[in-house]
Order: C-alpha cells, then structure tokens, then sequence
C-alpha cells in the first residue's frame, strides 16, 4: 500500500457545549493511532474541525455531537435548518457518529423528561432515553466503569476500569430492537460484551432487518433507596455510538482511540461494522 | 481544559463533577429569569440554564434596599416548570443562603455581587459543597482567589442592571491582559517570576502557574454584566468568554412576553454565532429594541455593585 488516501474527516458538532474537549482528545487519539508501529493505519490522515454548517457537516466523514444542553442544540440546529442534514448524515449515509451526554439523546428515537412539549431529536439509535436520569447535578457522579469494548485499548492484562464522568446524565431506559438471546445474557452476565459478529449482522441485513441495538455498557449502581440498579450506559447500533457519560471531561483517550479505530473500519469497508479492528 | 482540576483543593472527582457542568454550558445564554413563565421563554428560546432570583438587576438597581438571596417557593416553580439547570444567587459570604441553596437542590450557586454582600471580609468557603459555585471577578487575581475557594466557573463582574457592556469589556480585557503577562513570566522568569506576579496579583501560585501553562483560566469563564443585545454577547465572545449571562437584558422593558422571547432568542443566535455576520443580522433583527439602560459613567462610585467583593 503505498497510496496515500486522503484524509478522513472528523467534525465535532459546534452548536454548543464540550466542543474543545472532544477535539483535543480525538486530536491526541489520532497521534497515538498513527504512531504505532505495528498499526497498519499509519498511512492514515485525520482532520478534525468544528461543524456549525450544513456545508461544514457535508465535508465530514464522521461526526461526534458533544455534552452540552440538548434543549439548546436541538433548539440552534433546528433554527438553522441543521436538523434534517444531521439526520441524512446519522440515517440514510450512515456516517459513523457518537455522541456524548446531550449527544445520546439527540441520536435516540425517544427521549423522556424533556421539556414541556418534547424537543427534537436526530434519531439513528433505536432506543428511548430519560433525560436527567439520576437528578439535577447534586446527583452527578464519577464512577469506574468496566467496558469490555475496550479490551484492545488496554494492552497486556486487560482494560483497567474507565472513569466515567455523568453530569446530569441520561440513561437508556428502553432498547427498542428486541435483544438476542445472548444479549440478554450478557446484560445479567459480569461485564459480559454484547456484539453481534460481522457475519451475524450481514445475514440480518439480508433478512431486511437493520442492524441490532448492541448494549457496551453497563453502571451497576444503586438507587436512593440503596436498591441495585443496572443502567444502560453505552449503546452502538451500526454507526451510531451513543455514552451517558463524558468521556471528554477525563484524560482517557481510549474511547476516543477505540471510536477513530470503529470509523475507519466503517469507510474502509464502505458498509456497516461490527466487531473490534 | 480535562486536566484543569489540577490544582483545585478537594476530592478531584467532585471537582471534574463540578467544573464539567460549567463546561457543557460553553458556547450558551443564562438568563435571569424571576418567574417560571419566564423559565419558560427562556428555555424555549435555547437557553442553556435560568439564573432564578426574585428581581432582575435593574430593578435591584431602581428599588435600593438590602437584596437577598430568593424565595424558595420561586426556585421551586422555576425547577418544576424547566428541564435545563437552574442556578440562584446567594450574598457573598453568606454560607447559610448556599446551605439553603444546595438543599433546595438548584444546580449551581452564583456568590453574586449583585445582592447586598453579607460579609465585607470573607467570600463563602466553596469546597465543602457539594454544589459548584460561580463567582465575578474584575481580574485574574480576583479569578484565582474565588477558584482557590472552590469555585468551579467564573463570570466577569461587568456592572449588572445598567445594559452597558463597558464595565464587562474591561473586566475580561483584563483577565486576559493578566493571562498574558502569567505566560511572559513563566517563559521568562520561571517559577520565580511566577512566585512575584502571584504576589503582585494576590493569587494562589499553583493557581497562577496552572492559568500560565493553559494560556487560559482553569474553569470556564462566562461573561456577565452589562451584556443586553445580540452585539453585545457577540462582543464578549469575540474577547474570549465561554458564553454569556444576560440579566436585564431579556425582560427589561420588553413590550410583551412575545418581544422577551424574540430578544432571548437573539441573544442565543448571536452568542452561538459570533462570527457569522449574516446570522448577527439576523439576530439584531429579530432582538428589537433594547432595555435603556444607563450609562456606567453616569454611575457614582458608591452605586456600582462590581467593587463588592475583593
């Protein structure tokens, strides 16, 4: 291989929010991908830049939608007319996207405790949403989360457990597409990984049905009532990857390394991806 | 700015939990609101939280008087009526109105020069909370004594109630003209000329040393006071701030509630795009007439609310 490809276009959503964060951990992502040896994504190029446009947002290979109020973005994106782009780029391209916090929720199908009279949402994740799922920010939280994804990112012995960072978090509360058997177990399992196999998901595609819902994290927490609780933290379905929390707000780059690693398998092979690199 | 609890007293996590709110709040508009219908428009208009507090400055400004911290029943209306966070003022140094505050569970504290100070030697210590405080400042000095304090956001001081942003402009000129001077001195004097200009700025070394090597504050800083059109949100974000506090600006002598929303609206645009001439058009456009306001040269010195506080 000695063609050099052109770059690959990483935009952050700019309405509003952790933006600064998100470029500088996807900036120093890139550098740790591009400099191991052994990675035979050395001949790769990223861009990363800020998207307030649908021009911007066009030129974009993937997309990350920060933290930040989700009111607020849904409200600046729809004045600017940037909704219906966003949900051609997420849905019908099925670019690879993520997002964080706010950014979950705008890529779910529904979302509960929103605003009187409901807000707009992009959609692209087949789940439903609670907003503000643990209170106001007398509630947010720091917690270690075990994220069996990760299991490459860790080097020898294993991924050590990711801080998570939830701020006024939400939480899935409802996985549309009905799980698979072994999905199910894995949610009762002990940091068991979900995650259909690549063939798994072309045969589905072929039966017409469209990729599943894959649960990749779990906070196993407990309730004001001490009672324990299980909730649905990180989802990817497709291209779209969605986390309750912030991975932004900490200095673990293995998120955004894991996530760079998920889109250019996804360009290179011009379909849906599942399964690690 | 991941790293940027650093240096901050306290349980690291409870830090990152604090200032990372501030953070999710950049490139936004906190109103000050004093009704839930209020809440109400400004949420609606893409506010990214509500300031509740019983009169907008103004009219702290108009009425004289001691100016408290607000009626509890009213924070409560206002956190039923909205989904985005809410904040309320306390008197500086006045820890029971935060105690009270954080167990009315609102989602940030602003230790406000706008309210009649309580205590005329000690801000509120902030760390011990659990809720994250915001606090003005006219400087980097003021900045770093309020962060070492625990405050986990900063807003310039400006001066509230007047809709002149004059105050607001030199206090983040300032700031920045600090910060400059903080990364001359530790590029060319080292921890020495850090160790002075701390001295020189009454301010936290750490603190100091931590804004020299991030060319930056630690923590968010919003601008506030004074802020009352789509220009002039567009102006603080053009000098650097993270986003803005409109306090008269939406609600003083707006013809109904119909003009308020329009202006809250214009205000959102233009602060979300401050570079994008053809949207601050658009934003002055649809913001209408502006409060009067009054000139902060016409202010006697004794009538300015941003020498509250040291």
């Amino acid at each position: 291989m000695t063609v050099t490809p052109a770059p690959i276009a990483v935009g952050v959503l700019a309405l509003q929010g952790g933006v600064a964060e998100h470029l500088a951990l996807l900036r120093r992502a890139a550098a740790l991908l591009l400099s191991a040896p052994s990675q035979p994504l050395a001949t790769l190029a990223f861009t990363f830049t800020e998207v307030r446009t649908a021009p911007q947002l066009a030129r974009c290979d993937a997309l990350i939608i920060p933290g930040g109020e989700s009111t607020t973005m849904a409200i600046v994106a729809q004045r600017l007319g940037l909704l219906d782009p966003l949900r051609d780029f997420v849905k019908t391209q099925q670019k690879p996207t993520w997002g964080t916090c706010a950014g979950l929720v705008l890529l779910s199908a529904r979302a509960s405790a929103t605003k009187q009279g409901g807000q707009q949402l992009i959609g692209g994740l087949d789940v439903a949403v609670q907003r503000n799922r643990y209170g106001t920010q007398l509630q947010s939280f720091v917690a270690e989360l075990s994220l069996p994804f990760l299991q490459d990112e860790g080097g020898e012995g294993g991924a050590p457990p990711f801080r998570g960072v939830f701020i006024r978090a939400p939480v899935v509360e409802e996985v549309d597409v009905a799980p698979s058997s072994e999905e199910e177990g894995a949610l009762d399992g002990e940091g068991g990984q979900t995650g259909l196999t690549g063939t798994k998901e072309k045969e589905m595609k072929k039966k017409g049905k469209g990729p599943p819902v894959e649960v990749l994290g779990v906070y196993r927490g407990r309730d004001a009532d001490g009672a324990e609780m299980e909730d649905i933290v990180a989802v990817r379905q497709g291209n779209v990857f969605g986390t309750s929390f912030h991975p932004e707000l900490t200095d673990d780059v293995r998120i955004h390394v894991w996530w760079l690693r998920q889109v250019v398998d996804a360009l290179r092979h011009g379909e849906l991806v599942v399964g690690g690199v | 700015m991941a790293t940027n609890s650093a240096a901050n007293g306290g349980s690291n996590d409870t830090f990152v939990v604090k200032a990372g709110l501030a953070q999710m709040l950049k490139g936004g508009v906190i109103m000050d609101v004093t009704t839930a219908a209020e809440a109400r428009i400004a949420e609606e208009a893409g506010a990214v939280a509500v300031m509740a507090l019983e009169r907008i400055p103004s009219d702290i400004r108009a009425l004289g008087g001691v100016a408290r911290m607000s009626n509890p029943t009213m924070i409560r209306e206002i956190q039923a009526a909205v989904t985005i966070p809410v904040m309320a003022k306390a008197r500086i140094g006045h820890v029971v109105e935060c105690q009270i505050l954080e167990a009315l569970d609102v989602d940030y504290i602003d230790e406000s020069e706008v309210l009649t100070p309580a205590d005329d030697a000690f801000h509120v210590a902030k760390t011990p909370f659990k809720i994250p405080f915001v606090c003005g400042c006219r400087n980097l000095g003021e900045a770093l004594r309020r962060i070492a304090e625990g405050a986990a956001m900063i807003r310039t001081k400006g001066e509230a109630g007047t809709g002149d942003v004059v105050e607001a402009v030199k206090h983040i000129r300032t700031v920045n003209a600090d910060i400059a001077r903080a990364k001359a001195a530790l590029a060319n004097g080292g921890d020495l000329a850090i160790t002075a200009l701390a001295r020189e700025l009454e301010c936290d070394v750490a603190l100091l040393r931590q804004t020299a090597e991030l060319g930056r504050l630690p923590v968010v800083n919003f601008a506030a006071g004074g802020v009352a059109t789509p220009a002039d949100a567009a102006l603080m974000m053009h000098l650097g701030c993270d986003g803005v506090f409109v306090g008269s600006g939406i609600f003083k002598g707006a013809k109904d509630a119909e003009h308020a929303a329009r202006r809250a609206r214009a205000i959102v645009k233009a602060t979300a795009h401050y570079t994008d001439h053809k949207a601050l058009i658009e934003a002055c456009i649809e913001h209408g007439e502006a409060m009067k306001g009054i000139s902060n040269a016409e202010l006697k010195p004794e009538e300015k609310m941003s020498g509250r506080g040291w």
